[in-house]
């Protein structure tokens, strides 16, 4: 008989989410339901009446970790709709600022996942702030990583985490020469840091691939060598940055997208019947806790083709590279071999960017409520708005996050691991949740495909 | 009231100050068109020179004549644009954050009126919208200010009053007891400065700062001779920066023991501005009927 | 180390940039954790699940008051934590969730969200969108002094403090009108700039001098009027920055 173990909320990663899990009597996961729990602030309804220039930097808010995505993708999408071409020196910009994002993003994420790894040769797992060696180093590189990132960012941006600069027709403010030379040389630095900091990690995630157990709540628990390994499909835009409608090749079709609703896709009403207080820290939900993921999820569930996709940096580089790791460990590394791209894509935009170029189009039509739409390829995955402006105002609006597409790839990865790995098979997504609230358009009879094929 | 009242203690008028002096600048073209020893200008050209900054924000020439406009000046040829007093609103601080972003500055410099210099500081303590700025601020120097005008006033103080038109002035002044217009032809025309109280900036009658207690360095006309300045300087930065520039040959100084009116007339001018305008934040505590008007020396309520 | 307070992160419904700024200390975060903090909850960065008790919560985020979670969470936050600071504009004032409305499918009944002075006490504020590093490494610095100083620097850090204390006990409410309510129309504005440079989406410009907001591009995140010189300004406070500045320097050295 299978039980249902309930892990809420899930921790080290960003916003609210649980696991529901049902599990047979080793414990093997036979069914995972990762959904998320962060309350629904509705922007897509909120965007509608509201001007286009406001709607993207509200946007950028949903997510404080890919703001420069939601930004650019919302900035983007109405750009797509009132078919506004940008100067090449704005996108320059642009592109500076979505590579130090995701520079800055991966090295938190190396933070937020150390806990789950041992210091190799050792059955000692990492604490990213003790001070001790050889950890403390490592925690300085991730910091120094960041702050390149962000100060990058924050140049070329306007501001670190919630970009100021980027406008609809392009820029605020064009960087001039002593911000560019800044800039560069900090993408120098960075790129030596990033070679030591993808090796560093790369030996760690090898090592912990090796091994047959991870000690959880006191506990050794058997480590599959299939961990996170899923049939889904891959989604990517773009190698680097994203693509929109106004794209001669677009690098991805709307026509190809439709969702369905939770309560299609997660598991009705239970009841939690398995316990472990032990879990870390504070324990799983106790015995008698119901749950009812497909009333309680907070994100629709967004197919292409018809079925859940993963997206990330793994889907990038199946798409773009030829890659074919899977698992959470193929997942884990896919995303360190990004790091040193970021820093080699601002260097060669900053060798083309000329200061003195135009950076704001003009003129900015202000829209005829035409569909348009930007992929952004966030540090997570794909990140697509969907976006119809008519003078100037935004009429309709669709954000299609990253966590959004993985949530149900994720689920269906869990299933045949130990429940107590469970969190290390999410954490391998990078997942990014608060913004993963997305409203949903049902299209009635691919629903009934998309149903039979998630059976 | 206890707070802003310990400001108005008699001999703190002046703030902390390491050294005073009567100074001017050495370099000719500078004083062509500063408005006193060219101060701020030789400064900030020395601190830039000397990579002690790497850009300033200044004030220069707006769209309109006589109406200033801040920048980022990261030249020497661009710091002689900015040369010179136009006596109303320049609002140097908002950019305080561009210069670090867009402008990729590292150590800035800025000039500014006393409650601008109060402004860089609570930025620096209290940075709710200035991100990574506070340890980036490498020099800010002070001018001594008693008021300030919103661009009407000035247009309608020279326009009618002095009867000039706005273009085809060379200087404006505030000093012994005038308000000063000079024309590009040589006309002068002073104004007693009862006419130009009510073209007042409303803002400046709560300030409680004549010399700019919160600068690096601060400078003003008053206390030195005419083509002088009357320098403080204050804190170790400001120190640091002006003992380089004076070994570095830039200026020319007097003691102000030496100097006439000296220092007694800067201290006269700030306790007789101190106690005006405490008067004003006092009287608004009772400007209505048992309702106040803020005072943000007490609280932001 | 018993020194250290026991500090913890709680998230409502915000986006966690507040927490990256948190962490864009860089450095200095790992010394404030090394040696006057120790974070004893925060569900992106430790694996603790459930509110522990601790001396200062850092609250990220409103409230939704049709989420029982969120609401239970505030409520226990009050209960457990001596100190409880709403960092950033959505905690303080409801920021971009003050646009929220209903109607988006999961949750189309998620209508409501709060600034959390709207549903317990709050005893200081940390304005801005996101709010920076330095203000943040700021109070904690403070907070920590007052908790654990001697008598002088208690007296530094209350007195720090207390204009963050009045913001909170201001209310919940603000946005670039501020400025024309409580400064211009109250005869304070002398055009420093401050304000434009504070905006985190650029709608204040400076038009002869004066602040224009652009009150379709406002966020509400209380920038610009916490960085008003004439919202507040304590000179007690403020005169000291050079000592301030470098203590502060200092002690994350
Ligand atoms: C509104 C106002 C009132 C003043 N009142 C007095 C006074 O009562 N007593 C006194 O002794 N001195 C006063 N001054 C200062 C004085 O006029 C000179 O600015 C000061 O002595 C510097 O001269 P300098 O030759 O050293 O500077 P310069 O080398 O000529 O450089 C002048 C600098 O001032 C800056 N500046 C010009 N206009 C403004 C402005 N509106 N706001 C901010 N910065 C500006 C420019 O950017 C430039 O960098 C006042 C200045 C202003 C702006
Ligand atoms: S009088 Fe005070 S408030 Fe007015 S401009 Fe001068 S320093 Fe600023
Ligand atoms: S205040 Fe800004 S950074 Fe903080 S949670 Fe809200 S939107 Fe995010
Ligand atoms: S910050 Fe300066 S310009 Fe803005 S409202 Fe306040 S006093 Fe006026
Ligand atoms: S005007 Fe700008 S700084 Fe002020 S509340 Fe609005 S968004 Fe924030």
């Amino acid at each position: 008989m299978s039980k249902i173990v309930e892990i809420s909320p899930t921790t080290r990663h960003e916003g609210h989410s649980k696991l529901v899990l049902k599990v047979d009597d080793a414990g093997i996961i036979e069914r995972g339901d990762w959904l998320s729990i962060t309350p629904v602030r509705g922007v897509e309804k909120l965007a509608i009446g509201k001007t286009m220039d406001q709607v993207p930097k509200i946007a950028s808010r949903v997510c404080g970790i890919c703001p420069i995505a939601h930004t650019l993708a919302g900035i983007e999408s109405m750009e797509g709709s009132i078919r506004c071409e940008i100067p090449k020196d704005a996108k320059l910009l642009r592109i500076v600022l979505q590579c130090a994002n995701r520079l800055h993003s991966t090295a938190l994420h190396n933070i937020l996942i150390l806990p789950d790894f041992y210091i190799p040769g050792t059955d000692k797992k990492i604490n990213p702030f003790t001070p001790e060696e050889p950890v403390r180093s490592v925690a300085k590189r991730i910091q120094r990583l960041r702050e390149i990132g962000q100060t990058i960012g924050e140049i070329a941006g306007g501001e670190a985490v919630h970009p100021s600069n980027p406008r609809v027709g392009g820029m605020y403010k064009a960087c001039t020469p002593r911000a560019k030379s800044k800039m560069y040389d900090l993408a120098k630095e960075g790129l030596v840091l990033a070679h030591e900091q993808m090796d560093f990690m790369i030996a760690v995630i090898r090592n912990m691939q090796k091994r047959d157990w991870t000690e959880v709540g006191g506990k050794q628990i058997p480590l599959p060598k299939t961990l996170g390994y899923h049939n889904q499909g891959y989604m990517a835009a773009d190698p680097m940055y994203g693509s929109s409608n106004l794209d001669e090749n677009p690098g991805w079709d709307p026509k190809r997208w439709t969702d369905v609703r939770p309560w299609d896709w997660y598991m009705g009403e239970g009841e939690v019947s398995l316990a472990d207080p032990s879990y870390p820290i504070g324990g799983t939900s106790p015995v008698g806790t119901k749950v009812n993921p497909q009333m309680e999820a907070c994100t629709g569930v967004p197919l292409y083709d018809g079925a859940p996709v993963e997206v990330g940096p793994r889907a990038r580089l199946v798409k773009f590279k030829n890659y074919d790791e899977k698992g959470t460990w193929g997942q884990h590394i896919a995303r360190q071999l990004e790091y040193t791209d970021c820093l080699y894509t601002i260097i060669n935009a900053l060798d083309e960017y000329n200061p003195s170029g135009k950076i704001l189009a003009d003129p900015i039509p202000q829209g005829d409520g035409s569909m348009g739409w930007a992929a952004n390829e966030a540090p997570r995955g794909t990140d697509v708005h969907l976006a119809k402006v008519k003078d100037g105002r935004v009429l309709w609006y669709e954000m299609l996050v990253p966590t959004t597409w993985n949530f149900p790839t994720c689920s269906r990865a869990l299933a045949g691991a130990p429940w107590q790995v469970a969190e290390m098979v999410v954490r391998g997504y990078d997942p990014c949740v608060s913004c993963a609230t997305h409203m949903i358009v049902i299209d009635e009879d691919k629903r009934i495909v998309a149903q039979k094929l998630i059976q | 009231m206890e707070l802003s009242s310990e400001v108005n203690m008699m001999g703190t008028e002046l703030g902390n100050y390491k050294l005073c002096v009567s100074a001017r600048s050495t370099d000719k073209e500078i004083l062509k068109k500063a408005q006193d020893g060219g101060i701020v200008t030789q400064l900030f050209a020395y601190a830039l020179e000397e990579g002690i900054i790497d850009g300033a924000i200044v004030s220069g020439p707006g769209d309109e004549p006589w109406r200033p406009r801040p920048f980022v000046a990261t030249s020497v040829e661009e710091l002689m644009k900015s040369r010179g007093t136009r006596y109303n609103i320049s609002p140097n601080v908002s950019f305080i954050k561009e210069a670090t972003r867009s402008y990729g500055l590292d150590r800035i410099g800025i000039v500014g009126t006393p409650c601008q210099m109060q402004a860089v500081r609570k930025g620096q303590l209290y940075p709710a919208g200035l991100r990574d700025v506070p340890d980036k601020i490498a020099l800010a120097i002070g001018i001594f200010c008693m008021e300030n005008f919103p661009y009407q006033s000035i247009k309608q103080l020279v326009e009618d009053h002095a009867a000039m038109k706005l273009e085809s002035v060379k200087k404006m002044e505030i000093g012994k007891g005038k308000f000063w217009v000079y024309g590009e032809r040589g006309q002068v025309v002073q104004l007693p400065l009862k006419v130009t109280h009510k073209y007042e900036q409303p803002g400046c009658h709560v300030c409680l700062d004549y010399v700019a207690n919160l600068a690096d360095v601060s400078t003003g006309s008053v206390g030195s001779p005419d083509g002088w300045s009357t320098v403080f300087v204050r804190t170790k930065k400001g120190d640091d920066i002006w003992t380089k520039a004076i070994a570095a040959g830039c200026f020319e100084t007097k003691s102000i023991e030496q100097v006439k009116p000296g220092l007694e007339l800067v201290s006269k001018l700030a306790n007789e501005k101190i106690t005006k305008n405490q008067k004003t934040v006092e009287e608004r505590a009772k400007f209505g009927v048992n309702k106040a008007l803020r005072n943000p020396y007490l609280s932001p309520k | 180390m018993a020194d250290k307070i026991k500090v913890g992160h709680v998230h409502m419904s915000g986006c966690t940039g507040c927490l990256v700024s948190l962490a864009d200390n860089y450095g200095g975060l790992l010394t404030i954790l090394d040696r006057y903090a120790d974070l004893v909850y925060g569900l992106t960065l430790a694996d603790v699940r459930h509110i522990p008790k601790m001396d200062v919560a850092l609250v990220e985020g409103s409230v939704c008051i049709q989420d029982k979670i969120s609401v239970d969470e505030i409520k226990e936050t009050r209960e457990k934590a001596a100190v409880v600071v709403a960092v950033g504009g959505c905690a303080c004032y409801g920021n971009i969730t003050r646009f929220s409305r209903g109607g988006q499918p999961n949750q189309p009944q998620h209508e409501s969200f709060l600034p959390v002075g709207d549903l317990i006490k709050v005893d200081v504020y940390i304005p801005g969108c996101a709010p920076t590093p330095q203000l943040i490494r700021n109070v904690c610095v403070m907070a920590y002094l007052l908790l654990k100083g001697n008598k002088d620097q208690q007296e530094l850090a209350k007195k720090y403090l207390t204009p963050l204390m009045q913001l909170a006990e201001r209310g919940t409410e603000a946005c670039g009108c501020d400025l024309m309510y409580d400064v211009i129309n109250q005869g304070l504005c002398m055009g420093c700039g401050s304000c434009a440079a504070a905006c985190p989406v650029r709608a204040i410009t400076h038009e002869y001098g004066k602040p224009n907001v652009n009150r379709e591009m406002c966020i509400k995140c209380g920038a610009c009027y916490a960085q008003c010189p004439r919202s507040f300004f304590n000179f007690d406070v403020i005169t000291g920055f050079e000592g301030i500045l470098e203590t502060i320097d200092g002690a994350l050295k």
